[in-house]
C-alpha cells in the first residue's frame, strides 16, 4: 500500500487552484449524451468490491472475508474477481472508481439512507423529489427518464412524464379505452395519472404481443441500451440491484455479496452491448446508501457502515482510475472507530456527472439541485468535457 | 361518504346492503378476532416451519453433499424436495386464507387493519420464509393479537421465530458472553449483530423521531443477544426461539436512558418501555392515518388516535376504532390512493370476481406433487401486480405513500388485470344491471360514472374503465 492522504491533498490543491481560473466551458450540445444510475440497495461493501492491497489493518479485521485471486487494478487497489465485465471496461479505459466516498449520511439505517441517497438531502423523508429528477428538470429533460423497475424510483421524481419498463406478460386494452381514461384523468385534474396514461398510450418500446420478455436486470440492461442509443430515446436510465445487506454469510468469492455484485456487473456488460458505439457518449454510475463495517461480525457478515465506492463506466470518463482521498484504515482513521471514512461527498461526483452529461454549469447544479451544499466540481478529474 | 366503505374496507359486495350507520358497522367489526372464514385446511405455523426445516436440511445437508459433482442430478432432486415440502403450495393457501377475510368474512374492516399490521411488523423477502411461514406468522402472531394491547403484539412479534430469523438475531452474540469467550479460545470471533435491535426501535416501536443514538442501538442489541432458535443437528435454524444465556451479554445496559439488568427478562421489560414511549403511539397513529387517509397526516388526525391509545393503554380495538372514526370524519375531504392489493380486493368484492380458489379445490393438493396451475394463481397475480404481501423488499414493508405506486408499468398492471378479472366473474354478474346496482351502492356520483363508462359498449371495457377511474383508484 503506497497511497497516503498527504500525497493526494498535494495533488488536488494544485488542480483546485488551477480550476479557479477556468471559465466554465460547455461542450457542444449536438450529440445526445446519456446518464445511467444503478442503485445498489442494502449497503454496498466498497472494501469487498474494491479491496485495498497490502493493508495490515484490513487483513486483520476481515480475516475470513478476504478474497483470493482479486484482480489488481493498480499498486493500491484490487477488484473483486467476479467483476469481469467491469474489468474489461477498465482495460478499455472506460471504467473507473471513486473510493472512500458516500452521501453525507452516517446513521446506518437502510431506509433513511436509501431515502437520502435518492433525494440527495440531509433529513430523511423531508424531500419528495430525487436529485436526478431535479437535475433533469434543470436540463429540461421532460419525458427523457426511464426506470427499469416496476415502481418509479424516488431518484427520478421531480420531473414529470418519466417512463418505466418492466414487461407485463399481457396485452394492453385498446387505444380508445386508454384515450378515454386519459381524458377523464385530465378533466379531474389527476395530472400524474394523465401523464402516465399518455406514456402508456404512446409507448413504442414494447411489443405487447411479446410475452417472453425477461425481467432480469441483464436483459433489461440490453433493452435499455438499445433505447438509449436512439437519438430520440431516453437520456437517463435507472436500475435497481437489491441484496447488498449481507449481515451474515457474506462469504468470499461465492458469497451473497458476490451475487449482487455479479448482477451489477451484468448490467455494465449488457448496457454496453445494447449501446454499441454510443457507450462513448454515456456515463454509468452506481449509488448506494452506505458501505459496510471494516470489521466482520460474528456471522461472517458485516454491519452497516459509512464510506463505500462508486463504480463508473462509459466513454465520457476521462480515464481508468481509482480516484480517492484515501483516509486509511488505522483505528483512529476510521469513522466512529469502525468504518471506512468518506472523504469525498458522493454528491460531488453525481453533480459533476450531471454537469458533464446535461451540459449545465456545475454551480447551477450545486445551487439548484443540492441547495448550495459544499460540493466539489470533479468534472475535470473524472470526466471528459 | 360511500368511499368510506372502500377506505376502511373493500366496498360493498352484491349481497350486502348499504349500512344505515356506517361508523357503527365498521366499529362493530373490531372488538373480537373471529375464526377464519376460510373453510379449507389451515396449518399451524409450527407444522409449516417443519416443512421449511425438511427443505433446508434436505438441501443443505443431504443433496448438496450427495450431488457434489452432478449438477443436473442436484437440480432434479432439489425440485422433488421442493414439492415434497410444499414449497410452491403453502403460500398460495395462505393467500386464500388472507383474502377470504377481505371478501367472504363479516369483518372486512378488521382484515384491512390486519394487512396494516402484517406490514408494520413485516417479514420481508428472505430465504424461503414467504413460501413456508410468513402467512402463518401473520395469522398466529399478528391477527391473533388484534384484540389485545399493542404491547402484546410487539412482544410476540419480536421473539417470533420469523422475526428473529428474518432480522438475523441468531447471529447476535454478546461480545463478552460465554460463547464469545469459547470462540476466542478457538481463535474465532463472535459479536453483536445490530439488525434486529435497530428495526425494533426504528420500524416497530419508537421510530427515529424519538432521537435514539447508535449507542442505544448497540445496547438494545446487547439486551437481545441470546434470543435465537434452539439449534439442532437436524432442525438447524428452524427450532423454537429460546433465550440462551451463554450468548447473552453480561452487565447492565442502557437504552434511551433506562437501565436494564442482564438476563432473560430484560428484553420484555425493554419492549414494555419502548411501547409506552410517547414516540411509539405517535408513530403508530401517524402510520394508521397514512394507511387509511392521506400521505401527509395532520396533527389533528393523529390526536384522537393517540388519546385513545393513552386512555386504553394501547388496547388495539380502541386504537382501531379511533382510527376508523378519524377516517370517517375525513372521508369527504381526503381520498387515499389504494395500493395494488387493496385495489384488487375492492374490485373483487364489488364486482363479484371469483378471486379465491375454492377450499375443496385447494385441498385436492397432495404433498409431493407439483401444484396445479390454478392452485398457484394468487401468488403469481400478486407478484404481477407488484405487491406480493409476503415479499416486501425490505423490513419496512410495502410503502403506503401514493407516489410509490405510480408508474406507467404499475398502471398497466391495473389495466390488464382488471380485464383478466372480468373473465373470472360468473355470468350472472356480467350484466349491465349488475354494474348499475353496484355503482349506485358504492359511489357518491353514480350518474357521472355511468356516463363515462357507457361511452364503451362492451361490458368488459366498462369494467376496465370503472376500476381505473380516479374514484376507484383512490378512496
Amino acid at each position: 500500500m503506497k497511497i497516503s492522504r498527504r500525497n493526494f491533498l498535494k495533488g488536488s490543491a494544485t488542480t483546485l487552484f488551477l480550476a479557479g481560473f477556468n471559465f466554465p466551458v460547455l461542450a457542444n450540445t449536438d450529440k445526445k449524451k446519456n446518464l445511467v444510475v444503478i442503485m445498489l440497495r442494502g449497503g454496498m461493501d466498497g472494501l469487498c468490491a474494491v479491496p485495498i492491497i497490502g493493508d495490515k489493518n484490513f487483513e486483520k479485521r476481515r480475516k475470513d472475508l478476504i478474497l483470493d485471486e482479486t484482480i489488481k487494478l493498480n499498486s493500491d487497489f484490487a477488484l473483486h474477481p467476479k467483476l469481469k465485465n467491469f474489468y474489461n471496461l477498465w482495460q478499455n479505459n472506460i471504467g473507473a472508481i471513486v473510493h472512500a466516498t458516500n452521501i453525507p449520511y452516517t446513521k446506518r439505517s437502510h431506509f433513511d439512507g436509501q431515502n437520502l441517497m435518492e433525494t440527495g438531502g440531509h433529513i430523511p423523508y423531508s424531500i419528495k423529489t430525487g436529485w436526478l429528477g431535479r437535475g433533469m428538470k434543470l436540463a429540461e429533460l421532460k419525458g427523457d427518464g426511464l426506470a427499469l423497475a416496476l415502481p418509479m424510483p424516488l431518484l427520478l421524481r421531480g420531473i414529470p412524464s418519466n417512463d418505466n419498463f418492466y414487461p407485463s406478460k399481457k396485452r394492453l386494452p385498446r387505444t380508445e379505452l386508454l384515450q378515454l381514461l386519459k381524458s377523464v384523468y385530465t378533466d379531474k385534474s389527476e395530472h400524474d395519472l394523465a401523464n402516465m396514461m399518455e406514456i402508456i398510450a404512446n409507448r413504442s418500446m414494447m411489443n405487447n404481443g411479446d410475452t417472453s420478455m425477461s425481467r432480469k436486470n441483464s436483459s433489461l440492461a440490453y433493452k435499455a441500451g438499445l433505447e438509449l442509443k436512439k437519438i430520440n430515446g431516453p437520456r437517463v436510465a435507472v436500475f435497481e440491484v437489491d441484496g447488498f445487506d449481507t449481515h451474515a454469510a457474506q462469504g468470499g468469492v461465492n458469497g451473497s455479496h458476490s451475487d449482487s455484485l455479479i448482477e451489477m456487473d451484468s448490467i455494465f456488460k449488457n448496457l454496453e452491448k445494447g449501446l454499441g458505439s454510443e457507450i462513448k457518449n454515456t456515463l454509468v454510475l452506481t449509488l448506494t446508501e452506505f458501505g459496510r463495517t471494516i470489521k466482520q461480525n460474528g456471522g461472517r457478515g458485516t454491519e452497516h457502515g459509512y464510506g463505500s465506492a462508486i463504480f463508473m463506466a462509459g466513454g465520457l470518463l476521462k480515464k481508468s482510475q481509482v480516484y480517492t482521498d484515501w483516509p486509511g484504515l488505522k483505528r483512529k482513521e476510521l469513522f466512529e472507530g469502525r468504518d471506512l471514512n468518506s472523504t469525498i461527498d458522493a454528491r460531488s461526483t453525481y453533480a459533476s456527472a450531471m454537469s458533464t452529461v446535461f451540459d449545465i454549469d456545475f454551480k447551477r447544479i450545486q445551487k439548484e439541485v443540492f441547495w448550495g451544499d459544499e460540493l466539489i466540481n470533479l468534472s475535470d478529474k473524472l470526466f471528459k468535457s | 361518504m360511500k368511499n368510506f366503505f372502500r377506505k376502511v374496507a373493500f366496498g360493498l359486495g352484491p349481497n350486502e346492503k348499504v349500512p344505515s350507520d356506517p361508523l357503527k358497522w365498521a366499529k362493530d367489526q373490531l372488538n373480537d378476532v373471529p375464526e377464519f372464514s376460510w373453510k379449507g385446511q389451515i396449518l399451524p405455523e409450527k407444522k409449516l416451519r417443519n416443512y421449511y426445516r425438511d427443505y433446508v436440511y434436505g438441501d443443505r445437508k443431504v443433496l448438496r453433499k450427495k450431488f457434489k459433482n452432478d449438477k443436473e442430478g442436484y437440480k432434479r432432486e432439489k425440485n422433488k424436495l421442493r414439492h415434497a415440502t410444499g414449497q410452491k403450495f403453502w403460500w398460495n393457501l395462505e393467500l386464500c386464507i388472507r383474502y377470504s377475510e377481505a371478501l367472504k368474512s363479516e369483518t372486512p374492516v378488521l382484515a384491512k387493519l390486519w394487512y396494516f399490521w402484517g406490514n408494520h411488523f413485516a417479514i420481508s423477502e428472505k430465504d424461503f420464509l414467504a413460501q413456508y411461514t410468513t402467512g402463518a406468522y401473520q395469522r398466529e402472531i399478528i391477527r391473533a393479537n388484534m384484540n389485545q394491547n399493542f404491547e402484546k403484539m410487539a412482544q410476540e412479534a419480536t421473539i417470533g421465530w420469523s422475526m428473529i430469523h428474518h432480522l438475523d438475531n441468531e447471529q447476535n452474540i454478546g461480545p463478552k458472553s460465554q460463547e464469545a469467550k469459547w470462540a476466542r479460545e478457538k481463535g474465532k470471533k463472535k459479536g453483536v449483530n445490530e439488525n434486529h435491535a435497530r428495526e425494533l426501535l426504528e420500524l416497530h416501536t419508537v421510530s427515529p423521531d424519538c432521537g435514539y443514538t447508535q449507542e442505544d442501538v448497540i445496547q438494545m442489541a446487547y439486551i437481545m443477544s441470546g434470543w435465537r432458535p434452539k439449534w439442532g443437528r437436524k432442525r438447524l435454524e428452524t427450532g423454537d426461539v429460546h433465550f440462551n444465556p451463554d450468548a447473552h451479554e453480561p452487565g447492565t445496559k442502557i437504552v434511551l436512558g433506562k437501565k436494564y439488568k442482564r438476563g432473560i427478562k430484560s428484553l420484555s421489560v425493554a419492549i414494555t418501555d419502548l411501547v409506552n414511549h410517547p414516540s411509539c403511539r405517535k408513530f403508530v397513529a401517524m402510520k394508521l392515518c397514512r394507511y387509511l387517509i392521506t400521505d401527509n397526516p395532520t396533527k389533528e388526525m393523529m390526536e384522537p388516535i393517540i388519546k385513545a391509545w393513552e386512555k386504553s393503554d394501547g388496547f388495539l380495538p380502541e386504537v382501531h376504532k379511533a382510527a376508523i372514526e378519524v377516517a370517517f370524519n375525513y372521508s369527504e375531504k381526503y381520498n387515499k390512493f389504494q395500493n395494488p392489493e387493496n385495489w384488487l380486493l375492492q374490485m373483487s368484492k364489488m364486482a363479484d370476481v371469483d378471486l379465491i380458489p375454492s377450499p375443496s379445490f385447494m385441498d385436492l393438493y397432495k404433498l409431493g406433487n407439483k401444484p396445479i396451475k390454478d392452485q398457484r394463481a394468487l401468488e403469481r397475480l400478486m407478484d404481477e401486480l407488484g405487491q406480493h404481501p409476503y415479499l416486501a423488499k425490505q423490513p419496512n414493508g410495502w410503502s403506503d405513500i401514493s407516489e410509490d405506486w405510480m408508474s406507467p408499468e404499475l398502471l398497466i398492471r391495473r389495466l390488464v388485470y382488471a380485464r383478466e378479472a372480468y373473465y373470472k366473474k360468473s355470468g350472472k354478474s356480467q350484466t349491465t344491471e349488475f354494474y348499475e346496482e353496484m355503482i349506485e351502492k358504492n359511489y357518491d356520483n353514480p350518474g357521472e360514472i355511468l356516463k363515462i363508462i357507457n361511452q364503451h359498449k362492451e361490458l368488459v371495457h366498462k369494467h376496465v374503465i370503472l376500476f381505473n377511474l380516479p374514484e376507484t383508484l383512490k378512496s
